[in-house]
């Protein structure tokens, strides 16, 4: 069932008739994209526009007392502007999924009353050019009385903490515990117990190329709303908007075309769209804004930050690990948004790779002064399967055992497969301890010793880790009621249409948001095979547009699923196309049975004899202009298909916390060699290994940079990225140069190695794999923890570690020694 | 030597092109190609100069044109992405990175290229290290550069598919 | 991101240069940019008057004098130190730190005098400068001036070139050339963490640490044993400041190290 391949086909050209599945055809986005032709939203220009800048919020904390922007208004060139106050007046807050406290929290387009974290917008300036609304919103005059700050998730939870949000009462957005299996059971069972006193991941996010930012169109005559921006999840925008703009969904269209990177970071728009969208209404004249980089870095979103404590793990005598228990603090930021949906999705991947039956958890969202976070790519599974990375490491660190052999023995095995977890989580398919030995074999593991010495020669530690991670993906929404019953969400959905025009045109359109991993590409490889012609034979529209009647309310592109979701709708449309011109050919041949007929070189023909053929123009034209005389059967062939893609899920058991959560489970099992200057704490990564199992890759090269893109986000985060801020609340890095994220020089030389496991759930067996880049985050700290041993055996307690920390556990390893206890029992 | 001027009149050379424009002197080099000349292929996606996706070829040397004021490059020629391919024909640069998947989203990409033609303009036969000091100005959230690096030293091997 | 509204002119002579700084209150001189329009983009500060010094070729010039002194002009861009075979045979170290600023965009716009004036303490120049006893030609209304290099750092953003006043160059004594820099630095080629330069010409070591206080920390340690070095960084009681990238404790710690680092890469070039 899995075999391995060491690298992907390179791009081929001519395409002679037979699949495109599973090759690596050249990428019809990239004509445009190389020549600069893009159309990325601030591309775009309106008669008549304004741009808008936001005025923001120096402090993380602080009543406004008052606001007003009548020199703003009087500088020529300015259009208008909006306040938090007009804002409330005009809008309802935003939905919140969360329950009591959560639910109580009122989260506006602009601050209103009050500010929680620094850079939140508080009022909007709208001028003739960028450089004047710039200009204006300096002569906007707010004062603020400075609260005290919360900059840590335990803080938010100490007797007496300052309140973010007076209407919710508490800084506590959710919490609920998590009990599967037997626990108490496992620790009686166990010969050791492990018990690592606290973890913590660190805030850090994906910080797309391109900016977030929307032009936005209102037309008075029918109350409709254009939103030409990058908007990764219009759906769900929708969702948050219409209510709060009291309007129906369908007075919001979404059109993007070109988008530079999302990575989960452009789904939370809906607070600085509303702000727009009010503004165009308001100002009679579209609007755009163009979100600026420290504005991403402090304003938009960033990646949840967790802690752990009292982590507890029963092993037996020989490393197999029988449960965990921990308590999970997660820090999600001044404002909720997409949260608690965190304090769930983690559960898709509860146990990770290994087989741990029993495992209790106990989680707690918090509001803090920071910036609110979004899903960033590997989205709360990342956090977790961290968790039980370390968690593998430091059991093995603590026990005196390799840890590959303790991987070895906890994986779950392929003939285990479908495998269920603890909480009805059912892992698609994989084989784990094939992808570790292909790792070990890319990255010289059995040189490692002899690597280690040459290193020591040279003044470095050197040390290398394995990290394993699950790319969960589809969602079943339905997760979202284990944190609020209330809730009215379960499932999936993606949509596709693809027709057949008169002239003989195959058209699709996606409701997929691509932001660079080629679904036009893609979908078209599909479509090619059904319909027996080539992907140049296809045009697929670029981006996304609501009035294309081509999406529904989970659309979009986000939790790994383009493969699944939204190739299964171009799948399911390109079949109903594809069933509708046999029928057409049946009756049009004068045979009776559409089975009869096969699609090949873009005619429809009898199967036993191919002279006799129609060719797709032909079919076109007569539906759509020349169509009398059809019979009664053939009138709901319209050559027009619309498919609705609807993984079967069903609504997770509330009593339990049971259900399956998502449908496909890729695979990434990554490894690292790092060398650390004894010195200095300077580390390098040395060499790298990732190994991936998609299931069926359709477009292997685009899998590929995929991993790539990955990983080298990984890998930056590990050492080099984090968002930080001191106690005031004060982001203190707002800009590339303090956030540093890899470039060209920092990369390691990188093998990759795939073994394609097909997903006995998704429609082409593929399986979604565009959040796999924790892997490197888990390497790293394994690789770092391997190096110190020999200077102490401290433990990496912190998914962040840049050179100082390094440099501190070499001077102290005592400091995190402490945090590991070993009972013997 | 005049007064200190608010503005003036700039006339530049772009792509081959005499552009000649109004321009207020506080205005940078990239929002004047973007939004006044209307050629939108040269990106912003930073406020500090560090990300490279404004980059552009000023009289002959690789900038970002985001920290150079449109008034600084009155008289002078400039390349940008749009100047690259000859008609229809894609430079082999352009051919060679979609050839190598050397770009997903296409952000980067505009400013990547001007880059990797600077290189090649200027040393045709680069190692990988070369390459990547090359490049090394140039941000790319997607790819982790490994296949920009693969698609520039192809390109220079004079390895381009069609 | 986007800028005051400005005034700007381009002399065509330094005289006419130093005249529009000295005119126009609150003027600044633009040279490569590469500092100065990241600061107007964030409003920190705000020229009135920007005098670009893009038509002064002569502060361009790399050239030797006889008796064997290297003169950078201030306009001098990284990429034509790096190119400048003078800097080459004179001071080949320059040439080796300037190759590792930030970038390729980086280095063919940001120039020497750009780097020292703006007197960014993480900056690679400061301790080089100081390092190697340059001295720094000022022109200003009263005429022309030479500093110390080692006095005309003042505080962060501060130097001896005052307001009205443009440097002009920096002149390099002739030496043998036995000079070294190391750094640690925020990714490759990145920002420095900490830095430090030595020059062992003349016998008794110059050493300059960058990125512990506001302006360069010279040391004359008796000899380039590590231990006399040591010694002398430790006796600078140096109170680094501490960041998102490295705590005070680091920075000093790094500071020694990267002293000793730099003494061993000039002696290394000495005997090269």
């Amino acid at each position: 069932m899995s075999e391995t391949v060491v690298a992907p086909a390179p791009v081929e050209v001519a395409a002679p008739a037979e699949a495109y599945k599973g090759r690596s055809v050249p990428r019809k986005e990239d004509r445009r994209l190389v020549q600069g032709q893009g159309v990325f939203f601030d591309d775009l220009r309106r008669h008549g526009m304004g741009y808008v800048h936001f005025v923001r919020s120096p402090y993380a904390h602080a009543a406004i007392t008052g606001i007003d922007v009548s020199k703003a208004m009087a500088l020529e060139g300015v259009y208008g502007t909006l306040i938090g106050e007009e804002v409330a007046a005009l809008t309802d807050p935003f939905f919140e999924l969360s329950t009591p406290p959560g639910a109580d929290i009122k989260d506006y387009a602009l601050a209103v009353g009050k500010v929680r974290f620094q850079g939140e917008p508080v009022a909007a300036v709208v001028g003739a050019t960028r450089e004047l609304a710039r200009d204006a919103a300096e002569l906007v005059e707010v004062s603020y009385e400075p609260l005290p700050t919360i900059v840590d998730g335990e803080a938010a939870l100490a007797e007496g903490a300052e309140i973010l949000h007076e209407e919710a009462g508490s800084n506590v957005v959710w919490s609920g515990t998590f009990d599967w299996g037997d626990y108490e059971a496992a620790l009686a069972e166990a010969d050791r117990v492990v018990r690592i006193e606290r973890l913590h991941f660190h805030r850090f996010s994906s910080t797309p190329l391109e900016c977030s930012g929307c032009l936005v169109e209102y037309e008075r005559a029918t109350g409709q709303w254009t939103i030409y921006g990058n908007h990764q999840m219009p759906g769900i925008g929708a969702i948050w908007m219409g209510p709060s703009l009291r309007c129906g969904l369908d007075k919001l269209r979404f059109v993007s075309h070109d988008i530079g990177g999302g990575f989960g970071n452009k789904i939370c728009l809906h607070p600085y769209y509303v702000a727009c969208c009010l503004l165009a209404r308001k100002l009679k004249r579209p609007v755009q804004w163009t979100e600026w980089r420290s504005d991403q870095h402090m304003a938009n979103a960033h990646g949840n930050e967790r802690t752990f404590l009292e982590v507890e793990v029963p092993v037996s005598a020989d490393g197999t690990m029988l449960g965990f228990s921990v308590r999970a603090i997660d820090d999600c930021g001044a404002f909720p948004r997409y949260e608690p949906l965190g304090a769930i999705i983690w559960a898709q991947v509860t146990p990770g790779v290994y087989r741990w039956r029993n495992i209790r958890v106990d989680f707690t969202q918090v509001c803090t002064n920071k910036s609110p976070v979004s899903p960033n790519r590997g989205y709360s599974r990342m956090q977790h399967l961290w968790l039980t990375e370390r968690i593998v490491d430091i059991v093995a660190l603590e026990l005196d055992l390799d840890p590959v052999e303790v991987r070895k023995r906890n994986f779950i095995r392929a003939d285990e497969m479908p495998y269920e977890t603890p909480n009805g989580c059912v892992y698609d398919s994989g084989d784990y301890a094939l992808c570790l030995d292909r790792a070990l074999e890319l990255i010289g593991h059995d040189r490692l010793e002899e690597r280690r010495r040459e290193a020591a020669e040279r003044g470095k530690l050197l040390g290398l880790g394995i990290g394993s991670t699950l790319d969960s993906g589809t969602n079943n929404f339905g997760q979202s009621q284990l944190l609020n019953p209330e809730l009215q969400f379960s499932g999936n959905n993606e949509v596709a249409t693809v027709k057949l025009d008169l002239f003989g045109e195959l058209v699709v359109t996606l409701g997929t948001v691509p932001q660079g991993q080629g679904h036009e590409t893609v979908a078209a490889q599909v479509v090619a095979d059904i319909l027996g012609v080539s992907p140049d034979d296809i045009h697929v529209r670029p981006g996304h547009d609501s009035y294309w009647n081509s999406h529904a309310g989970f659309s979009g592109t986000y939790a790994s699923q383009f493969a699944v979701t939204g190739l299964g709708a171009v799948k399911g449309a390109t079949e109903l196309l594809a069933d509708q011109i046999k029928r057409l050919a049946a009756v049009i041949l004068g045979v009776g049975d559409p089975a009869a007929i096969e699609l090949a070189e873009g005619h429809a023909r009898l199967r036993d004899n191919p002279e006799a053929a129609l060719p797709f123009m032909a079919c076109g034209a007569i539906i759509n202009a020349n169509n009398a005389g059809l019979p009664p059967e053939l009138d709901d062939v319209t050559l027009n298909c619309r498919y609705v893609f609807r993984p079967h899920f069903e609504v997770p058991d509330k009593e339990r916390n049971f259900g399956n959560l998502t449908l496909t489970y890729a695979t990434q099992i990554h490894a690292c060699v790092i060398e650390v200057d004894r010195e200095t704490g300077v580390t390098e990564i040395v060499d790298y290994a990732a190994v991936d199992d998609c299931g069926t890759r359709i477009h292997p090269q685009i899998v590929e940079g995929q991993v790539h893109g990955a990983t080298a986000q990984a890998l930056g985060a590990a050492i080099h990225e984090a968002f930080v801020y001191d106690e005031d609340g004060n982001l203190l890095t707002p800009n590339f140069y303090d956030y540093h994220v890899p470039h060209a020089l920092d990369m390691p030389p990188m093998k990759n190695g795939y073994i394609e496991s097909p997903s006995p759930f998704s429609p082409l067996g593929a399986k979604g794999m565009g959040e796999g880049g924790g892997a490197g985050i888990h390497a790293v700290c394994a690789a770092l923890q391997d190096a110190l041993r020999v200077a102490g055996r401290p433990i990496v307690d912190t998914s962040h570690n840049p050179y100082h920390r390094v440099w501190q556990l070499l001077r102290d390893p005592e400091a995190t020694r402490r945090l590991v206890r070993v009972e013997q029992r | 030597m005049s007064a200190p001027v608010s503005g003036r009149t700039v006339t530049l050379t772009l792509n081959g092109e005499t552009h000649e424009h109004e321009v207020e002197a506080r205005r940078l080099l990239v929002h004047f190609i973007r939004d006044d000349l209307e050629l939108t292929g040269t990106h912003v996606g930073c406020d500090t100069g560090n990300c490279g996706a404004c980059s552009v070829i000023l009289d002959g040397r690789l900038v970002k044109s985001c920290m150079l004021l449109a008034i600084q490059a009155d008289g002078c020629s400039i390349e940008t992405v749009e100047g690259l391919a000859n008609g229809d024909e894609l430079h082999p640069l352009q051919q060679a990175f979609s050839a190598h998947h050397a770009l997903q989203c296409g952000y980067c990409t505009p400013g990547m290229l001007m880059s990797a033609k600077y290189l090649l303009d200027n040393n045709p036969e680069p190692t990988e290290g070369e390459i990547r000091r090359a490049i090394q100005g140039n941000i790319c959230r997607c790819t982790g550069y490994v296949n920009i690096v693969a698609a520039v030293a192809a390109t220079a091997r004079g390895e381009v598919s069609a | 991101m986007l800028l005051k509204q400005v005034r700007y002119v381009r002399p065509g002579t330094v005289a006419e240069a130093v005249q529009a700084l000295g005119e126009h209150e609150n003027a600044r001189p633009l040279a490569g940019g590469q500092t100065l329009i990241n600061v107007m983009k964030v409003r920190a500060a705000a020229p009135d008057v920007l005098v670009d010094l893009a038509d002064l070729g002569q502060l361009r010039q790399i050239s030797r004098d006889p008796d064997g002194t290297l003169r950078v002009g201030a306009a001098a861009t990284y990429a034509d130190v790096i190119g400048s075979s003078h800097v080459n045979e004179a001071r080949p170290v320059l040439a080796e730190v300037c190759a590792q600023i930030a970038d390729v965009q980086v280095r063919n716009r940001g120039t020497v005098g750009g780097n020292v004036c703006s007197s960014d303490p993480t900056n690679h120049l400061l301790p080089l400068v100081v390092a190697l006893g340059a001295s720094m030609t000022i022109v200003g209304p009263e005429g022309e001036r030479t500093v110390p290099a080692e006095e005309f750092f003042l505080g962060v953003y501060l130097t001896a070139a005052g307001p009205g006043e443009l440097l002009t160059g920096v002149a390099f004594p002739a030496g043998a050339g036995a000079d070294g820099f190391a750094s640690v630095t925020i990714g490759r080629d990145g920002t420095c963490i900490a830095n430090a330069a030595a020059s062992l010409d003349g016998g008794t070591p110059r050493i300059a640490l960058g990125c512990v206080a506001a302006v360069p920390e010279l040391l004359l340690p008796g000899s380039a044993d590590e231990d006399a070095v040591r010694e002398a960084v430790r006796n600078a009681e140096l109170d680094p400041p501490s960041d998102v990238h490295a705590p005070a404790d680091y920075r000093r710690h790094l500071a020694e190290v990267l002293a000793v680092l730099a003494v061993t890469r000039a002696a290394e070039r000495g005997r090269a």
